[in-house]
């Protein structure tokens, strides 16, 4: 981090109009950074959904109301079964990464088709929680901690969607390729693999703020304080 | 950051007069880092529905970007005569009732703001101008790039759709404050607000493509030689406010999908406990300050995301048009950077009045001042650049010398308002709608008007006619400050904003001549772009050819294999960039100008002075 802010700022400080800058600017590749365009476009990507997410957190502890109910929510439930589900995934993309860089291909089809499948399987767990919710009388409009909840989860649902929809044209393209040319698709891969472990993240900073930030939570922590 | 300098061996030095077909030049002198990026397969499209509708190239996207705000913009343009019609002469137009005035209002600030200047800077100019001025082929992901402007026209065809539907579009204002705008007794409370808030959650999704396009085209696909620091200000203007974008919009896209679903399925995000006609309404417990800063936290960078684009526009035309280079470039690329992270930490200065903590708005009134400095200094660098240059005063020229005069009006009344103390009294009233149009509405509509008669040349191949030009010019120039140097005194008089109509009020009384003074320069002002609208029509039927770079500007996108450019923008051959786009009467030079591509050995006895 420290050097990509030195490299950032030394960039700043150049001065283009001097001849000795110019003959060092001349062996310029074009490129600022040593990253394919899909992986920078997952990085920018990642940029966006954090301040989306942020703002999604910062929305729901700003309008925490007192009498929140959230006892529902913090019973052990399917939430955690699809945390895991995430985990499985991210586990399964890192062997994916670490065969592209050792150039063994003869796993990737299955565990590319693997990722999608579970990513899949997240997504019905997610929508059979919703069932479950409604099903125990508590639905969007009930209060702003379940407001939060279920926005929370369509966006990062939908988010996972896309990710998907460049999954299946990744996975589309794989599938039909000869072993030997899977790793021209190194970039697309390492990109998805990024998205993952991107989703994984928001995922558990969501996990940890429903399970902190409400209102069992804060009263123990006012006890701690009186 | 990847090691883009290095000159790893192996590689073998070639002459400019092998990349570039330049004569004259020596190997050691002109060495240029071998080509190591593989070409952009560039998809060519064959039929009119795939070369002119769903076009993946650029420039075309640019232009349709282009007429699609401007088609937004006349129809703001049409809704600003009509609320000037009501105020300048109440009851004239009986159609006109209140809740017609509120959907106007509404609906021309969205308009303008979002719809037409944003649109026009970032997906206009920015798909015109970047692949070209970075020595790209297109942009990286040109379908993803066509499919951005497909949504922003379903925005647009969306947000127009609302003037149809029953009540018509939302009255609730521009901000969209909660909780009125979705209560009835709003205008456009039912299905007006909704298709707003859908079209502006679409416009926010297709800008993401498209911003994502711009950044990596410009971080990643840049041509050889083209450093970051050799970048004309346009594009670092226009990539700063991308980047702002990108940070900003999801704010808009979180307040539009929470307010729709407080509107459609009764969620209270933004509405706390609600008596209605002594029943209490279903809603509770939600924040509508809450919503003020989402809003805000978008709508602050904003300014920025429109100002940006035209610091850095403004830039290239001075220094082109008066033949000097930039002063301090440098400065001028921290200043954009500067003001760029700056604009996120000054958002509620648009919230005083909502009953804030005194030492919050302290803070936010402390920013705003410090964020004046960089801007300041631009102001500074473009006079300093004028200051003994060649100048041409043409209609290019004139157009970014107003953009300076009224920036710095705008600016000055910015500062005003930006301290607390001030911005109370003042808040409700004209002094703030005279100094948000000044500043964030003629200033850059100033800066589009001289990039149009600027680059119309290399988009069309024909000038546009200089005499009409300067009449358009003079027209919008004297017209505007006829509108708003008077009603910054309607302001300080107290007359207040928001009003439909200002009945016998003693504020008033003493205004009513300099209230129907401004509504005439309005409807001239308006009926001066129709000028410009002619000029284009002659000059694509009659008007004279244009040289290839007229301006005799350095940018590459003047030095293009055809003029206007075709699809691929360079001929066979990218460009090999050995200089800033700045060398402009450089001492021992042959020419006044020398092209980005022009290698050091055709310019040995030159000197660049320092800037």
């Amino acid at each position: 981090m420290s050097n990509f802010i030195k490299k950032l700022f030394g960039t700043l400080t150049e001065k283009p109009w001097e001849s000795d800058r110019a003959k060092i600017d001349d062996a310029h590749i074009g490129k600022t950074f040593d990253l394919s365009v899909q992986t920078s476009a997952v990085i920018i990507i990642f940029g966006i959904a954090t301040v989306l997410f942020s703002l999604i957190f910062t929305g729901y502890i700003y309008s925490i109301p007192p009498e929140q109910d959230t006892r529902y929510l913090l019973k052990p439930n399917f939430l955690w079964i699809n945390t895991f589900v995430l985990f499985v995934i991210a586990y399964f993309f890192s062997k994916i990464t670490s065969d592209l860089k050792q150039k063994e291909t003869m796993r990737i089809k299955r565990n590319i088709i693997l990722v999608g499948g579970l990513s899949y399987l997240f997504l019905f767990g997610q929508l059979y929680f919703w069932v479950q919710l409604m099903q125990s009388g508590n639905y969007v409009s009930t209060n702003s901690y379940f407001s939060s909840f279920y926005i929370f989860t369509a966006l990062h649902g939908m988010h996972l969607l896309g990710g998907l929809f460049f999954w299946g044209r990744v996975a589309g393209r794989i599938l039909k390729m000869e072993q030997n040319k899977i790793l021209d698709e190194e970039n697309n891969i390492s990109a998805l693999s990024m998205y993952w472990m991107f989703l994984l993240v928001v995922w558990l900073a969501f996990f940890l703020m429903i399970y902190i930030f409400n209102d069992s939570f804060i009263a123990w922590c006012k006890t701690l304080i009186s | 950051m990847s090691d883009e300098y290095e000159n790893k061996s192996g590689y073998q030095a070639q002459s400019s007069e092998a990349l570039t077909g330049s004569a004259g030049s020596t190997p050691d002198m002109d060495y240029v880092r071998p080509a190591e990026l593989p070409e952009q397969d560039l998809y060519h499209g064959h039929t009119f529905l795939t070369k002119w509708v769903f076009c993946q190239d650029a420039k075309v996207i640019g232009v349709q970007y282009f007429l699609t705000a401007v088609f937004t913009g006349i129809v703001g343009l049409i809704l600003s005569w009509l609320m000037r019609l009501q105020l300048g002469f109440p009851g004239l137009a009986g159609f006109i009732t209140a809740e017609h005035y509120y959907q106007f209002v509404t609906m021309h600030g969205m308009i303008m703001v979002v719809y037409f200047l944003t649109a026009l800077f970032l997906g206009g100019f920015g798909n015109y101008l970047i692949p070209l001025m970075v020595g790209a082929r297109d942009m990286v992901f040109p379908y993803v790039n066509m499919l951005s402007f497909w949504m922003f026209f379903v925005a647009v065809a969306i947000l127009m759709a609302s003037f149809f539907v029953p009540g018509g579009p939302t009255g609730a204002g521009w901000t969209l404050y909660p909780p009125q705008t979705i209560l009835e007794g709003t205008p456009g409370s039912g299905m007006g607000i909704l298709l707003m808030l859908v079209s502006l959650a679409l416009f926010v999704i297709g800008f993401t493509m498209g911003g994502l396009n711009y950044m990596i085209t410009v971080l990643q696909a840049r041509t050889r030689g083209m450093t970051l620091m050799r970048m004309p200000l346009t594009v670092w203007g226009i990539f700063t406010a991308t980047v702002l974008a990108m940070l900003a919009f999801p704010a808009l896209l979180v307040s539009a999908i929470m307010m729709t679903l407080d509107k459609v399925i009764g969620t209270s995000f933004f509405m706390p406990t609600i008596l209605k006609a002594g029943e209490v309404l279903e809603y509770g417990g939600g924040s509508p300050i809450l919503f003020q800063h989402l809003f805000w936290f978008f709508g602050h960078p904003e300014v920025y995301i429109v100002a940006l684009p035209a610091f850095g526009i403004v830039s290239d035309l001075i220094s082109v048009h008066a033949r000097k280079n930039i002063f301090g470039y440098r400065m001028m690329v921290w200043a954009i950077v500067g003001i760029g992270a700056l604009s996120f930490f000054v958002w509620a200065h648009h919230m005083y009045v909502s009953g804030m903590n005194p030492w919050f708005g302290f803070f936010f009134a402390t920013t705003t001042l410090i964020i004046a400095v960089p801007t300041a200094m631009k102001v500074y660098n473009w006079i300093l650049t004028l200051w003994r240059g060649n100048i041409r005063i043409n209609t290019v020229m004139l157009w970014c010398l107003g953009f300076i005069v009224t920036f710095v009006n705008g600016g000055i009344t910015g500062i005003f308002l930006g301290n607390v103390s001030v911005d109370v009294p003042l808040s409700d009233t004209y002094f703030v709608v005279a100094h948000f149009h000044m500043v964030m509405g003629i200033a850059p509509v100033m800066v589009i008007m001289g990039a149009v008669y600027h680059w119309f040349p290399l988009i069309t191949g024909r000038l546009l006619n200089e005499t009409l030009g300067k009449w358009h010019f003079w027209a919008t120039f004297l017209g505007a400050y006829s509108i708003y140097f008077p009603m910054h005194y309607l302001g300080f008089i107290g007359v207040p904003r928001r009003y439909y109509e200002m009945y016998d009020s003693p504020y008033m009384t003493s205004a009513v001549g300099m209230n129907e003074f401004i509504s005439l320069a309005a409807f001239l002002v308006g009926a001066a772009q129709f000028i410009l609208i002619f000029n284009i029509i002659k000059t694509l039927k009659t008007g004279k050819p244009a040289p290839k770079n007229p301006w005799k500007a350095n940018s590459l996108e003047w030095h293009t294999s055809t003029q206007p450019p075709e699809h691929g923008n360079f001929g066979e051959r990218l460009p090999v960039v050995h200089r800033w786009p700045y060398d402009f009467s450089v001492p021992g030079a042959k020419d006044d100008f020398i092209p980005q591509t022009t290698p050091p050995s055709e310019v040995v006895h030159t000197k660049v002075e320092k800037t």
